[in-house]
């Protein structure tokens, strides 16, 4: 019986998706067919088209935009924020495949733990000859001040992460260790929020690991750690950041604020009597358990590197007092010397008895004559290079040689092996699989690494199900073709069966409990003032350069703009910029305080900042003098409206709130009294007092209260004295009142008292003015007193 | 020979200073064999609210201290009574070409391992030019013991000491190009020296017996904090210790105070502190023997 061809299917995107022959493929097995953990999602796409495709990943982009992930970059010139380089198709691993990785970085993590509890304890590695002794006296991260001092929770080593890739035997290799202060455990959050949402039609079926839970038990073991007494003051466990000018800052503020973890910088923390403290605006709390993202060197000034500006001196005084617990440990570091993946499979050997279950890249030390004859007869299919570098092999720089090729150093190779050898290693050239990447609507092979997160609980490491991947963005498969750049992935490990749901947030019928108010570090307390202080600067200069703007070409306003024109110069602006650079600096000012406070700043807030920056830049370039400069000007005044809306109407009114507000007031109330003492004098030219309703947005308010023409009187009755009006001198030394009435002192009582007394006085002195009473001269003095109140509450919180 | 020790350093502070931890390492050193701290007292003025005495990982005597309230004005006052008797004579040294397979030898990591005084250190950048200028002093064959003798004299020889020229933050590879110094300048240019030949070298703080015996002349360097160079000369011979500043190698004259790589090892006084004024106007050093 007949029967009607089928229709020849169009070819999907498996169909023209070309692996490289003789390398691995994460899409393709080697018999060419589609690795079965691949097909509902390629099906998926299938399914889409490459328009729809394209959509759904604009979509995630604009995540990760808005979201505001970067990387701090530093090439020439000054440090920028470069754009989050992701590549939307995930990298999905069967979970059988995944379990065998998480196992053997389990094992590998337990034998590092051991080395190093060894070259910080009784050192029998070296005495009986598995590690030469010159490989670690003479690394930098071996620290002489840690040696003898155990760690207080019995470990080194609590978060890793391993680079690993896939060989072209199939099996996965570990190209290296990350122990110091492993990064991207944050970022392959984010890759996870933007990956789901590209593909959200599928993502919630695909029965994906979750990774909530890692950090959920990572959490847990963190506050495990905790001692009591940080408990019962009701501390938290800090991050430990350089601060915001390091790479990795946006991912230590995004970890911060998931975790529910304080981020510190060295200078928030005190020791005193051997315990670790936070400066917070109630006086030093006690913390002792740190995940530290800063290197070592840099954590003490009077024990490590004396030239260190971010760390805490005698922080190692609390470790040696066993009052803290740093996760990782100091020191640790020296783990990730490319010489130790010479050693580390003999040790495993001798410790455990077997090879490891997940082998490093082969690596020979050239500082034993057997070792070095090996690397130089196989140099050609070598990487050579410094035996204490850290760096991942395809982070290699030009001190390297490759097949042979010097690189950076001078002379034949023979020579420098002989001369150096004791400083040099030789590591076989590394191979990697590839993967899909879409690429101008299709899929192309790409190669990739794998960098894997593991987590010390107290049932032992558990693995991230999932990290992130580097892509190349080259064909090309030896490691070292990585330097080209990459992009990164988020990693799927897919389960045969549903998982279940999981996020951070509480799990529903769990105990509610309403955790404690936690103390604010005062250098936050401080930033938060300083915001709100600049933010509102920005918005007084804008209101005042755009009335001069407004007035430019009104014939007889010459008088008027000349006062303006000079208030604007006391602040630092050229008047006859169309956008004055000045201003630009103070907003770039307010910026920079929210830059260091990341983690207590909404996603929106920041968003709206930084749109406000953006848009000053870009009108600065093309607006011009007169009626064009004001529309521009109202049109900035809307975003930094936008700005204090978001602040203040969402931020939750906590200590930190307070302070931005205390910031603001203070700001506002200061300038408003300069405002008037100009503007309601005498002898000032005609519209002065137009101008100062103008400025103080009062204009309607004017209108209705007073049914008259501004008077002296008027203006000071409504912009100085008026309990009810925003704009006034009075009601935002009331709001300051009220802010600091609600700030509680804690170990600082005195100096808050101090302040709360000074902050009455000045109310209640103007409360007690008329507008007769009120003149330039007492407008000027109570201007004085305000700005003081800022030295009184320096002293009492922010020190 | 037994001395009294008196030190005093006084520091004060333009700006009155609030609060600040501090680490000094000023006590001399029990050496067994070599030197005996009999008696030992470290007086810290204010009384500083937090204090701990300890040993750090070379063995030197380290102390931790903590003011916290405002003040101007900080002394520290060490009076101690230390039996030195000088290094035992030396084992025989290796020649200086032996000493690599003798430190492959080594495997230990303990604060007197050589491994820890072969390569650069903080304060010690390998400088070639400082490299071939040891090697100049040296001649095929020679033993590590004769080489610390020959580069110690020949530094002497060429240096010129003087205070004014140079302070703590000098870098070395400067100091040597002007051949200019003080007894620290002499100390890590001779350990870059060293090391720049092989030899492991380290850093050594201590202090001089302020007046000559008699018919001796004056050492230079008695009236302030002194500092020379240790070397290894092979698993027999093990340290010795070389003051180029004065061109001898260090004997009962000399009180070891702490020892480590170089100068950031050392340091006799860590923390915010800084020197006011002239160094010799503000410290004075008295090491007296109590016989002759």
């Amino acid at each position: 019986m007949a029967r009607s061809a089928p229709r020849a299917p169009k070819p999907g995107l498996f169909d023209s998706y070309r692996a490289l022959p003789g390398v691995p493929d994460e899409l393709v097995d080697p018999q060419g067919r589609m690795r079965p953990v691949w097909a509902p999602l390629i099906a998926h796409l299938d399914s889409l088209g490459k328009d729809r495709i394209q959509r759904d990943i604009a979509r995630g982009e604009q995540y990760l935009r808005d979201a505001g992930v970067f990387f701090r970059t530093y090439g020439t010139g000054s440090p920028a924020e470069r754009d989050w380089p992701f590549s939307p198709l995930p990298i999905l691993l069967p979970e059988p495949e995944w379990a065998q990785i998480a196992e053997g970085l389990a094992e590998r993590a337990d034998l590092l733990e051991t080395v190093v509890a060894d070259l910080y304890g009784s050192n029998r590695l070296v005495a009986d000859g598995h590690l030469p002794a010159a490989l670690i006296a003479e690394n930098p991260e071996w620290l002489r001040p840690l040696v003898g001092i155990p760690p207080r929770s019995g470990h080194f080593l609590h978060f890793l992460a391993f680079e690993i890739g896939r060989g072209p035997d199939g099996r996965w290799w570990v190209l290296g260790d990350r122990t110091q202060a492993p990064s991207g455990a944050g970022f392959a959050l984010e890759n996870r929020m933007a990956a789901s949402r590209v593909f959200a039609g599928i993502y919630g079926k695909s029965n994906v690991h979750r990774l909530a839970g890692f950090f959920r038990a990572f959490r847990d073991a963190l506050n495990g750690l905790q001692g009591d007494a940080s408990v019962r003051s009701g501390g938290k466990v800090g991050i430990l950041t350089p601060g915001p000018m390091t790479d990795t800052y946006y991912e230590h503020a995004y970890i911060a604020r998931y975790l529910g973890l304080s981020l510190l910088e060295g200078g928030d923390l005190t020791v005193e009597d051997d315990a670790l403290m936070v400066r917070t605006v109630s006086g030093p709390v006690p913390i002792d358990v740190l995940w530290r993202r800063l290197d070592a060197h840099w954590a003490d000034p009077l024990e490590l590197d004396e030239a260190s500006r971010i760390g805490t001196p005698g922080l190692l005084a609390a470790i040696r007092a066993g009052r803290l617990t740093l996760v990782n440990a100091l020191g640790v570091g020296v783990l990730e010397s490319q010489a130790m993946l010479a050693f580390l499979p003999g040790i495993a050997g001798a410790l455990n008895g077997r090879p490891l279950k997940l082998p490093n890249i082969a690596t020979w030390w050239c500082g034993r004559p057997a070792e070095r004859d090996h690397v130089r007869a196989h140099a050609g299919q070598m990487l050579i290079g410094p035996a204490l570098a850290t760096r991942l092999p395809f982070e290699t720089d030009n001190a390297h040689a490759l097949a042979g090729q010097l690189r950076g150093a001078a002379g034949p190779l023979d020579d420098w092996l002989m001369a150096q050898g004791a400083g040099l290693v030789g590591q076989e050239l590394v191979q990697l699989s590839t993967t899909p990447v879409w690429q101008d609507g299709g899929l192309v092979a790409r190669p990739m690494t794998i960098r894997v997160f593991l987590a010390r609980t107290p049932q032992g490491w558990q693995a991230m199900p999932g990290g992130f991947a580097r892509i190349g963005t080259s064909a090309d498969t030896t490691a070292i073709a990585m330097r080209q750049g990459s992009t990164v992935a988020d990693v799927w490990v897919v389960s045969d069966r549903p998982v279940a749901g999981d996020s951070m947030l509480a799990e529903p019928g769990r105990a509610f409990a309403r955790a404690g108010s936690v103390a604010l570090p005062s250098r936050a307390a401080d930033n938060l003032y300083w915001l709100g202080r600049y933010v509102e600067r920005t918005e007084g200069l804008l209101r005042l350069a755009r009335a001069y703007n407004a007035r430019l070409a009104m014939a007889g306003a010459e008088p008027l703009r000349n006062v303006i024109a000079e208030t604007l110069a006391s602040y630092g602006l050229d008047p006859a910029e169309p956008l004055p650079a000045g201003l630009i600096r103070t907003l770039g000012n307010a910026v920079d305080s929210a830059s260091r406070i990341r983690d207590r700043f909404s996603v929106d807030g920041w968003a709206a900042l930084k749109d406000l920056e953006k848009t000053m830049d870009r009108m600065a370039g093309t607006v011009t003098a007169g009626d064009d400069a004001a529309l521009a000007m109202s049109v900035l005044l809307r975003k930094v409206a936008g700005f204090s809306g978001l602040v203040h109407e969402n931020m939750y009114h906590a200590t930190g709130w307070r302070f931005l507000t205390i910031g603001r007031s203070l700001e506002r109330a200061a300038t408003m009294a300069e405002l008037l003492a100009l503007l309601t004098d005498p002898q000032a030219p005609s519209g002065s007092l137009d101008l100062a309703i103008e400025i103080g947005d009062s204009i309607m308010t004017h209108r209705q209260r007073y049914a008259v023409m501004a008077s002296r009187e008027s203006v000071v009755d409504l912009l100085a004295l008026d309990g009810q009006n925003p704009r006034a001198i009075l009601f935002h030394l009331t709001e300051i009142k009220d802010q600091a009435d609600r700030l509680t002192g804690g170990a600082r009582r005195g100096h808050l008292a101090d302040f709360t007394r000074s902050v009455r006085a000045v109310q209640t002195r103007t409360a007690l003015f008329t507008p007769e009473t009120l003149d330039a001269a007492a407008l000027r003095s109570l201007r004085g007193d305000i700005l003081g109140l800022s030295g009184a509450l320096s002293d009492a919180c922010l020190l | 020979m037994i001395y009294d020790i008196v030190l005093r350093l006084s520091y004060s502070y333009a700006n009155p200073a609030n609060g600040g931890r501090h680490l000094a390492r000023l006590m001399p050193a029990d050496l067994p064999g070599e030197q005996r701290l009999i008696a030992g007292h470290l007086e810290i003025l204010p009384d500083p609210s937090e204090r701990t005495d300890r040993s750090d990982f070379f063995g030197n005597r380290a102390t931790d201290f903590t003011f916290r309230g405002a003040f101007d004005k900080v002394a520290l006052n060490l009076v101690a009574r230390v039996d030195r008797r000088g290094p035992l004579p030396p084992g025989p040294s290796l020649p200086v070409t032996d000493l690599p397979q003798a430190l492959a030898d080594v495997q230990s990591m303990g604060p007197d391992a050589p491994v820890h005084f072969r390569t650069a250190s903080p304060f010690v950048p390998l400088v070639p030019e400082v490299s071939t200028y040891a090697l100049a002093q040296t001649t095929p064959g020679m033993t590590a013991l004769a080489a610390v003798a020959a580069l110690g004299q020949a530094l002497h020889r060429d240096m010129r000491y003087d205070p004014e020229a140079t302070d703590v933050d000098t870098p070395m590879a400067k100091a040597f190009a002007a051949r200019h110094g003080v007894c620290q300048d002499f100390s890590h240019i001779m350990i870059a020296g060293l090391r720049g030949l092989g030899i492991p070298a380290g850093y050594v703080s201590g202090l001089l017996r302020t007046t000559p015996p008699p018919g001796k002349p004056r050492l230079e360097g008695a009236d302030a904090m002194h500092a020379w160079v240790r070397a290894w000369c092979g698993p027999q011979a093990g340290w010795v210790e070389y003051d180029p500043t004065n061109a001898v190698f260090a004997g009962e004259n000399h009180i070891v105070v702490a020892r480590g790589r170089d100068y950031s090892d050392v340091s006799p006084i860590k923390g915010v502190l800084r020197v006011s004024g002239s160094q010799s106007g503000r410290h004075s050093v008295d090491v007296k023997p109590l016989t002759d």
